[in-house]
């Protein structure tokens, strides 16, 4: 568990300093400080952000040479065209913007593909300036601040010469052409939270069905937060901004029944219609307090419930005044009541 | 654009000017970029690609393609060379292991046919750091007093306060209108 925790808080430095992370992840022995591990682990990309991904693989010294080798090594192009190949290459991290820097990519992506698909270029020279020059396309079809969009001749006519002196057939370039006119590289989509500095090294987090406050209660699926004594829980793992954020003070916790297995119940002690301080996001953005007067939550399994209560419970602080004024609140309605 | 709005754009409008950043990685180049959009609030579409960034000063419509590379896709980018109207050449003034390799790069430049009418801006960047060559000091090392026919100015920045960049970017705007 300490371990998965560590791992975790590895890839949130990975994503807000590249280098450090890495750095990081090492010196805690959860990574291996050789090339095709590091590689291994930004392949999978679990947690990262695709532009520290990009970053990283475009520093220029000697081991971070290595490590693109190895990450380029892990994709499987066998039978992709050039442009189908560029397309998976390029959603696995954020091509940097730099011209050196993608230079070094595409010869190392080149020398991949060829591996993968032999004889369909005379050299590996060949794909890669091609495919430098499809990046070049890309930039001048689709970025806003390229005025002069070059025509298919312009391409063509610059990729005079780049097969070993002689010509690519016309046909091929004409069909890169349109197929990147078509449809331009994709940025890819960040596997990695942008809630680096807000949720960094949360006591827990984790997925969890949470029952909805409405009149009618249904379950939900929540990524669950535990931090700084609040309890903070988003759509998706990957979301900006939490649609509820419940405070831990002067709550309680107990395990409840439940047709839903794993059941805890979080509660103002004494106090059953108080509703819980807490504020949740609305569909059309207006933050609004909480309706809830207890939180049900369900764990996927009893260890999990466990580990979840207890830290919650470690996490719950106690304000006397608070509890104070609560039984002041008590005494007024109940004495109105009358 | 109509005839008559292209007549008056080209009477009193903005002029283009196509710029080609170079210089060797880590000298500064992307910064230099994104301090060219200071001050401007544009929200563009993110592309996959090369940085490429557009600004607009004294009347002159800038566009600066960041270049570079190996020899090997040199002759893709003669295909951009053609109408450029600058090369700004950046350089790490606290790089004393790699000024030599600047010098090559700068010159391999120079020396593309296509780029002979070029003007030559270089920016002596990361002036802030205690130990970094100042302007003199880089002018000896490019050798640019070696160069002939060529409209060059060296300029000291840092990238990352901002500080030179315009000032570079006004010996731009004043060398395209003095030509006209």
């Amino acid at each position: 568990m300490q371990r998965n925790k560590q791992v975790a808080m590895g890839r949130k430095k990975f994503n807000m300093d590249p280098k450090k992370g890495i750095q990081f992840l090492i010196e805690n022995d959860l990574l291996k400080n050789t090339s095709d591990d590091i590689a291994q682990f930004l392949y999978k990309g679990e947690g990262l952000n695709k532009t520290a991904i990009g970053d990283y693989l475009g520093e220029r010294d000697d081991f971070n040479l290595e490590v693109l080798h190895a990450f380029v090594e892990l994709h499987e192009f066998t039978d992709l065209n050039l442009v189908q190949a560029l397309r998976q290459f390029l959603w696995s991290f954020r091509l940097p913007g730099e011209a050196q820097k993608i230079d070094r990519m595409m010869e190392s992506f080149a020398q991949r593909y060829c591996k993968c698909n032999p004889g369909v270029f005379q050299s590996t020279d060949t794909c890669y300036i091609l495919s430098f020059a499809i990046i070049m396309l890309n930039t001048s079809l689709h970025n806003p601040n390229v005025k002069d969009k070059p025509a298919v001749e312009r391409f063509i006519s610059m990729n005079r010469g780049i097969n070993e002196g002689g010509d690519l057939p016309e046909d091929l370039l004409r069909n890169l052409y349109d197929s990147i006119k078509n449809e331009p590289f994709k940025i890819p989509e960040d596997d990695g939270n942008d809630l680096t500095h807000t949720f960094f090294n949360p006591d827990r987090e984790g997925w969890l069905l949470k029952l909805g406050g409405g009149r009618v209660k249904t379950w939900k699926r929540r990524w669950f937060i535990l931090t700084d004594n609040c309890l903070y829980y988003f759509e998706y793992t990957t979301d900006k901004e939490p649609r509820g954020i419940i405070p831990l003070e002067n709550l309680s916790i107990k395990e409840v029944e439940d047709k839903k297995p794993n059941c805890f119940e979080l509660f103002i002690p004494d106090n059953k219609d108080q509703v819980i301080k807490a504020c949740k996001t609305e569909a059309d953005g207006r933050v609004v307090e909480g309706n809830h007067t207890f939180y049900r939550i369900s764990a996927p399994t009893t260890e999990e419930k466990d580990e979840w209560m207890n830290s919650i419970k470690a996490a719950i602080s106690r304000d006397p005044f608070y509890e104070m004024l609560a039984a002041r609140k008590k005494k007024v309605s109940s004495m109105k009541r009358h | 654009m109509g005839a008559f709005a292209s007549l008056m754009k080209g009477m009193f409008g903005s002029k283009e000017m196509r710029i080609l950043m170079v210089g060797l990685d880590a000298a500064g180049k992307t910064t230099v970029l994104y301090k060219l959009k200071l001050g401007e609030v544009v929200t563009t579409i993110p592309t996959i690609g090369f940085n490429v960034e557009t600004v607009e000063y004294k009347n002159i419509n800038f566009t600066v393609w960041d270049v570079g590379g190996q020899d090997k896709i040199r002759p893709l980018w003669r295909h951009y060379f053609q109408n450029t109207q600058a090369v700004v050449f950046v350089v790490d003034s606290n790089d004393r292991e790699r000024i030599g390799e600047a010098k090559e790069e700068l010159m391999r430049m120079l020396a593309e046919d296509e780029l002979a009418d070029a003007k030559l801006l270089v920016f002596a960047n990361k002036q802030d750091l205690p130990n970094a060559m100042n302007a003199a000091e880089i002018t000896d090392k490019l050798a640019l007093h070696t160069l002939c026919n060529r409209n060059w100015y060296i300029q000291a920045t840092c990238a990352t306060t901002g500080d030179g960049i315009y000032e570079g970017l006004n010996w731009l705007a004043m060398t395209i209108k003095k030509k006209k």
